[in-house]
C-alpha cells in the first residue's frame, strides 16, 4: 500500500518536470488532487484499510498531498509569471513621447530677486513696510531734507500729478512714514516700485527698489559696513569684494555708495564695468538726524543708517541680462528662463 | 565736470599720475565717471554731487586734492596795476536776491579771437571758444567757478546796473535770440532804462558783446540760489551759470574773479580798467559749529584721533577753536554745505577712509519681526498661480486712457476717473492705470506676434483710484489672462480655456482655505469686455471677490488678439486676507466606510451643474457626503436641446455602517426629487 503511495510520488513528481505549460501543471492539479484525482481516490479507500494500518497510512497520505501541492504550486508560479512576462513583453509604448502637458509657471526675475533680499534682511530681524507709490512731496523730497527750489531734486526725474503729489521717486518714501507710526528700534525693509521720468536704453521708467534702515541709540557707521557686507556676500558670494566711497543724498549724513567687485570680470576690467573693476550696487549712509526732526524723533538721541538699491540692476547682475528693458517687456521666451 | 590735469597742477604741485589721481578722488567723494587723453592733457569726467558746488572749477577741485594729500594749495596773484576813472553806478532792489554785485569797466579793449592755448584748454573743458571777451568770462567760470557776463557797454543806457525783478516786463530776448516769458518776480539785471540781463541765467541780445566792442562792463555777482533755480526751470534753461549760482558760488570770492578777468582781458587785448564798485550790503557771516570729538568716534565707529580731526579740517579751510566742552569748527566761506556736526563727522570720514572704517554688526534688542500680512499673501498667490501653469508679468503703472473705450466701459465707470501725470513721457502713458486688463492683452499681442503659444500670464499689483483725500487709493489687484491654443499639444484638450483658469483659481482658494467660494452668473456681465455667455462673479462668502469670463470678441478685436481668451480678476486682494480661517480645525476621520451611487440625468440646456448640485445638496439627509461630477455629454441618443450629466454620490454615516436599501432608497429620492424640480430624465 505504502509503495502504491511512493510510486504516485515519483509519477508526479516526473509528470511535473515534462510539463511544458501552465495548463500542464493545472491538469496535473486536476489529475491528482482533483474532485476525482488520484489522492482523493486513495482517501476514499481510507475506510477499506485495516484499522491498525490506517494511522500510518493516513499521515503518508496527509504527507504526500502536501507534496504534491507544493510542488504542483511552485511549478505553477515559475509558469504564471513566466507567462505574465511574455504577455507584458508585447505591451510595449513608445516612452519618448512626451509627457502628458503639466503647465509650468515662472516667476518674474524682479520678483525672484525681491524674495532673496526680502528673506535675507526678515532674517536679520527686518520687517516688512509699505507705503503709497502715489506720494506726497513731503515724504519723497521735503522730509528728506531736498528742499524746494534745491537742485538735489535734480539728481531724480520726478513725475508729477501735482504740485505736491509725485510718483515716488525712491522707496525712501516709506522712512519718516514709518518713524511716524513707530518708535526705536527699527529695523525696516520697504520694497516696491518707483518712478522716475527717463526712458532710453539704459533706463526705464519704472522699476523697483528696496529702501531699509535702522534706527537705535547706538547705530554706528561701522554697523552699516557690517550689515551691508553680509548682505552682499549672501547675494553674490563670498569672495566679492565690497568698496565703500564717499557721496552725497540730502537724507543721510555721512553718506556713501557701494560698489562690489565686477561680477563679470572678477576686478580685471571690462565693459560692463566700464574698465574700472568696480560696479555701483547700493546707496546708503547714516540719516540725517534733519529726518528725525521731520519725523518728530530727538536727534540727539538716535543714530541710524539707511540703504537703497535697485532691483533690476541686481536682477541682471546675478543674471548677466544686458538690457533693462527686457523686465517691462514681459516677452514669454524671457519670463520662462526664470 | 570735465577737469584738466594740467590745470589742475597750475595748482597743486601732485605728482600722482592721472590714474592715481582719479583713483583717490573717487574714494574722497569725487566719482571721475572717465578719464580723456587729450594730446599731452588728461580730462577727468568727475561726477560733481550737488552738495559741493565749490568743486565746480579747476581750483576748487585742486582745493579739494590739496587738502586729501595734505600739499599747499598756489594761487596766480591777481593785481590791477593802475586803475582809471570810477566803476559803474549799482542799484540792487532785492538784495535777498542779489547780496553782492561787483563790477568794473575795461576800455579800450580790443576784440578778436582767443589765443590757441585759451580756446584749446576751453574746448578741452567742453566749452566752445567764440571771441576773446567770451572767452575770458568762461575762462574763469572754469577756472574759479565764479560765472561772470561781459555787457558791451556802448550799448548801455548810462554807466549803471539795476537790479530788479521783471515786473511788467513779459519777455526778454536772450543773447542766444530766444524771446524768453518771464514772470514777474524773474530777476533781472537793468541798465539806466531797460532790461539787459537774465540774472545768473543769461545775457541780453540787446548788450551783447560782438566784434566791434570796444568798452565792456564786467559783471561779477552772488544770485540767490532759489531764484536763479526758479528762473531757470521757468525758462527750462539751464546754463553753465544758472548750474553754478542755483547750487551756491562762494560769496567772499566774487571780486577776485572780477580782478582775475580784468587782469586777463587788458593782458590779452590791451585796455583801462576802473575802480571796482563792489555792492555788498551784508558780508559773509562764518557760522560756528560746536561739536565732539567723541561723538565723531561713536558715530563712525572708530576711535579717531582729535589731531586727526583737527588736522584734517584745517586743512580743508577750516578755522578750529578749542571749546570748554568739544570743538568749535568755522567753515570756510565756499563750503556752504556744512551745517551741522554730522556734516563735520562726514568731512573727517571722507578723508580718514571709508575703507579703514571697520565692519561691525549692530547690537540691538530682539524683536519680533513681523510679517507682512499683504505682501505674504502676495507671494502666496503668485505661488499658486506659479504651480498652475501662469507665469508672473510685471507692466508699467502707466495707463493709455484711449484703452477705456477699447474695454466698452461704461460712461459711469469707476475705473473713468483717471489720475493723471503732468509730465508723461509719452501720452500713452499719461494716466495711472485703474485696471491691470490691458496690458496683459498687451501682454498677449506681443508674445502672440512673436508666435508664441498657450500664454498664461497673470499679475498682481496696484491700481490707482482717485479720492476725495490727496492721495488716491491704492488697491492690489490680481489679473490673469489665458490664450488657449487647443493644438499646441499633442495631449490636446477640448474644454474652454475658461475651465483652465477656473481650476488656477480653484487652486488658490483651496490652498488659502477658502471654502464659501462659488462662480454665478448675473443679469449682467460682470465686464462689459466679456462674453455675455461666457463670463460671472467669483463669490467668497457672498460677496463679488472678482470675476472669470471669454474676451468679448468684439474687444478681442479692438487689442488685436484672436483666439481662446480667458480673463480674470480678483477686485482687491486686502479684502481677502480678512477671509482666510485664522485657524484650521481638524476634523475626526470617519469611522465607517462610505457608499457610492452613480447617477447619470438628462437635463435641457440651460440646466446648470450648479443647480443640479443644490437640488442633491438640499435633501433632508445628513448621509450625503459628497456630489461628484464625472462627465458631461451632448449627442447622440441625448435629443439636441439637452445635456446629459453623470454624478458620483458618496453616502456615509458618522454613526453606522449604511446598508444598501437605504442608500438605494435615499438615491432613488434624490432622483425623485431631480425629477421634481429639474424636469430631469433618467439615463439608462
Ligand atoms: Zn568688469
Amino acid at each position: 500500500m505504502l509503495n502504491d503511495l511512493h510510486s504516485i510520488k515519483k509519477s508526479v513528481r516526473e509528470e511535473a518536470e515534462r510539463a511544458g505549460s501552465l495548463q500542464d501543471i493545472q491538469n496535473l492539479k486536476v489529475k491528482y488532487l482533483g474532485k476525482k484525482g488520484v489522492l482523493t481516490n486513495k482517501l476514499k479507500f481510507l475506510g477499506s484499510i485495516p484499522k491498525e494500518q490506517r494511522p500510518e497510512y493516513g499521515s503518508s497520505l496527509n504527507e504526500i498531498k502536501k507534496y504534491i501541492e507544493a510542488l504542483l504550486n511552485k511549478q505553477e508560479d515559475i509558469f504564471k509569471s513566466s507567462e505574465l512576462n511574455k504577455s507584458l513583453q508585447t505591451q510595449q509604448i513608445d516612452i519618448t513621447i512626451p509627457g502628458y502637458y503639466i503647465p509650468l509657471g515662472h516667476l518674474h526675475p524682479i520678483t525672484l530677486v525681491l524674495n532673496e533680499i526680502v528673506s535675507i534682511f526678515i532674517s536679520l530681524g527686518f520687517t516688512v513696510e509699505e507705503g503709497p507709490e502715489v506720494e506726497l512731496d513731503f515724504y519723497n523730497f521735503e522730509a528728506l531734507n531736498f528742499p524746494k527750489d534745491h537742485p538735489a531734486r535734480d539728481m531724480q526725474d520726478t513725475f508729477f500729478i501735482s504740485d505736491n503729489v509725485v510718483l515716488r521717486t525712491h522707496t525712501s518714501s516709506v522712512q519718516v512714514r514709518t518713524m511716524e507710526k513707530n518708535t526705536p528700534p527699527l529695523r525696516v525693509i520697504a520694497p516696491g516700485k518707483v518712478y522716475r521720468c527717463d526712458a532710453d536704453v539704459s533706463h526705464i521708467p519704472m522699476f523697483h527698489q528696496l529702501e531699509g534702515f535702522m534706527v537705535d541709540k547706538h547705530i554706528r557707521m561701522s554697523d552699516l559696513k557690517g550689515v551691508l557686507e553680509l548682505f552682499i556676500h549672501r547675494v553674490f558670494g563670498r569672495n566679492t569684494s565690497v568698496r565703500f566711497r564717499p557721496s552725497f543724498f540730502p537724507f543721510t549724513e555721512p553718506s556713501a555708495e557701494i560698489d562690489i567687485s565686477c561680477v563679470i570680470c572678477k576686478g580685471s576690467g571690462c565693459n560692463v564695468c566700464k574698465g574700472t573693476g568696480w560696479l555701483e550696487i547700493l546707496g546708503a549712509g547714516m540719516i540725517n538726524p534733519r529726518v528725525y526732526e521731520k519725523a518728530g524723533y530727538d536727534p540727539d538721541l538716535y543714530t541710524g543708517f539707511a540703504f537703497g538699491m535697485g532691483i533690476e540692476r541686481v536682477a541682471m547682475l546675478k543674471f548677466s541680462i544686458d538690457d533693462i528693458r527686457l523686465f517691462p517687456e514681459n516677452d514669454k521666451r524671457f519670463l520662462e528662463q526664470f | 565736470m570735465k577737469a584738466s590735469y594740467n590745470w589742475i597742477k597750475e595748482f597743486v604741485d601732485i605728482s600722482m599720475p592721472p590714474k592715481e589721481l582719479a583713483h583717490t578722488l573717487t574714494m574722497a567723494g569725487f566719482e571721475v565717471e572717465a578719464i580723456e587723453q587729450v594730446d599731452d592733457d588728461t580730462i577727468f569726467d568727475i561726477g560733481i554731487t550737488p552738495n559741493r558746488p565749490d568743486c565746480l572749477s579747476i581750483r576748487g577741485i585742486a582745493r579739494e586734492i590739496s587738502a586729501i594729500i595734505g600739499l599747499p594749495i598756489k594761487d596766480n596773484p591777481v593785481k590791477i596795476d593802475k586803475e582809471e576813472g570810477e566803476g559803474p553806478d549799482i542799484d540792487i532792489d532785492n538784495p535777498d536776491l542779489c547780496p553782492r554785485y561787483c563790477s568794473r569797466i575795461v576800455s579800450g579793449i580790443k576784440t578778436g579771437p582767443s589765443p590757441e592755448w585759451l580756446s584749446k584748454r576751453l574746448e578741452s573743458c567742453g566749452i566752445r571758444s567764440t571771441s576773446n571777451i567770451v572767452d575770458i568770462t568762461n575762462y574763469i567760470l572754469l577756472e574759479l567757478g565764479q560765472p561772470m557776463h561781459a555787457f558791451d557797454l556802448d550799448t548801455l543806457s548810462g554807466k549803471k546796473i539795476v537790479v530788479r525783478k521783471a515786473g511788467e516786463v513779459k519777455s526778454f530776448t536772450t543773447l542766444d535770440n530766444e524771446k524768453r516769458p518771464l514772470s514777474k518776480d524773474t530777476l533781472l539785471i537793468w541798465d539806466g532804462e531797460k532790461p539787459v540781463a537774465i540774472a545768473g541765467v543769461m545775457g541780453g541780445q540787446n548788450t551783447e558783446v560782438s566784434e566791434g566792442t570796444v568798452n565792456v562792463l564786467l559783471e561779477s555777482a552772488y544770485f540767490n540760489p532759489a531764484s536763479v533755480r526758479r528762473t531757470s526751470k521757468l525758462l527750462n534753461l539751464s546754463t553753465e551759470s544758472s548750474y553754478r549760482f542755483e547750487r551756491g558760488i562762494d560769496l567772499e570770492a566774487v571780486s577776485f574773479a572780477l580782478d582775475r578777468a580784468a587782469q586777463m582781458i587788458t593782458e590779452n587785448t590791451g585796455g583801462q580798467v576802473t575802480a571796482i564798485s563792489d555792492k555788498y550790503p551784508d558780508t559773509f557771516k562764518p557760522q560756528k559749529i560746536s561739536f565732539s570729538a567723541d561723538k565723531v568716534s561713536s558715530v563712525i565707529g572708530v576711535d579717531i584721533e582729535k589731531s586727526f580731526i583737527e588736522k584734517t579740517l584745517v586743512n580743508l579751510g577750516f578755522k578750529i577753536e578749542l571749546a570748554e566742552e568739544g570743538m568749535v569748527a568755522t567753515p570756510p566761506s565756499f563750503r556752504n554745505d556744512v551745517e551741522k556736526d554730522v556734516d563735520i563727522i562726514e568731512e573727517v570720514a571722507r578723508l580718514y577712509g571709508y575703507d579703514k572704517i571697520p565692519s561691525t554688526l549692530p547690537v540691538m534688542q530682539m524683536s519680533p519681526a513681523s510679517e507682512h500680512r499683504t505682501q505674504e499673501l502676495v507671494k502666496a498667490l503668485k505661488s499658486s498661480m506659479v504651480n498652475s501653469g501662469f507665469s508672473e508679468v510685471i507692466n508699467y503703472s502707466f495707463m493709455n486712457p484711449d484703452v477705456l473705450d477699447k474695454l466698452n466701459l461704461s460712461s459711469d465707470d469707476k475705473r473713468r476717473n483717471l489720475i493723471y501725470i503732468k509730465n508723461p513721457l509719452r501720452n500713452e502713458d499719461s494716466a495711472m492705470r485703474t485696471s491691470l486688463i490691458p496690458a496683459l492683452f498687451n501682454n498677449i499681442s506681443l508674445n502672440l506676434n512673436r508666435g508664441e503659444k498657450m500664454l498664461r500670464f497673470f499679475e498682481i499689483s496696484r491700481v490707482f483710484l482717485p479720492t476725495d483725500r490727496k492721495l488716491p487709493d491704492e488697491i492690489v489687484q490680481m489679473a490673469a489672462v489665458f490664450h488657449k491654443k487647443k493644438a499646441s499639444s499633442i495631449w490636446q484638450s477640448k474644454h474652454d480655456g475658461f475651465y483652465d483658469l477656473k481650476g488656477a483659481l480653484e487652486n488658490i482658494f483651496a490652498e488659502l482655505k477658502l471654502s464659501n467660494v462659488s462662480f454665478i452668473k448675473d443679469s449682467n456681465a460682470a465686464e462689459t469686455y466679456l462674453h455675455p455667455g461666457k463670463a460671472g462673479y467669483i463669490m467668497i462668502d457672498n460677496n463679488k471677490a472678482g470675476y472669470i469670463g471669454a474676451l468679448h470678441p468684439g474687444v478681442a478685436e479692438a487689442f488685436d488678439i484672436k483666439g481662446d481668451i480667458t480673463v480674470a480678476e480678483i477686485y482687491n486682494i486686502d479684502t481677502i486676507i480678512n477671509m482666510i480661517p485664522s485657524k484650521i480645525t481638524y476634523a475626526s476621520l470617519p469611522k465607517y466606510p462610505y457608499v457610492e451611487r452613480d447617477a447619470a440625468i438628462v437635463v435641457n440646456d440651460d440646466v446648470t451643474v450648479s443647480d443640479v448640485m443644490k437640488v442633491i445638496h438640499g435633501m433632508e439627509s445628513d448621509l450625503i457626503e459628497t456630489v461628484n461630477l464625472f462627465d458631461i455629454y451632448k449627442g447622440k441618443p441625448v435629443p439636441e436641446d439637452k445635456k446629459s450629466l453623470a454624478f458620483s454620490i458618496r453616502y456615509r454615516s458618522a454613526e453606522r455602517t449604511l446598508t444598501d436599501s437605504e442608500v438605494d432608497q435615499l438615491n432613488s429620492e434624490i432622483i425623485k426629487r431631480l425629477q421634481d424640480n429639474l424636469n430631469v430624465e433618467l439615463r439608462s
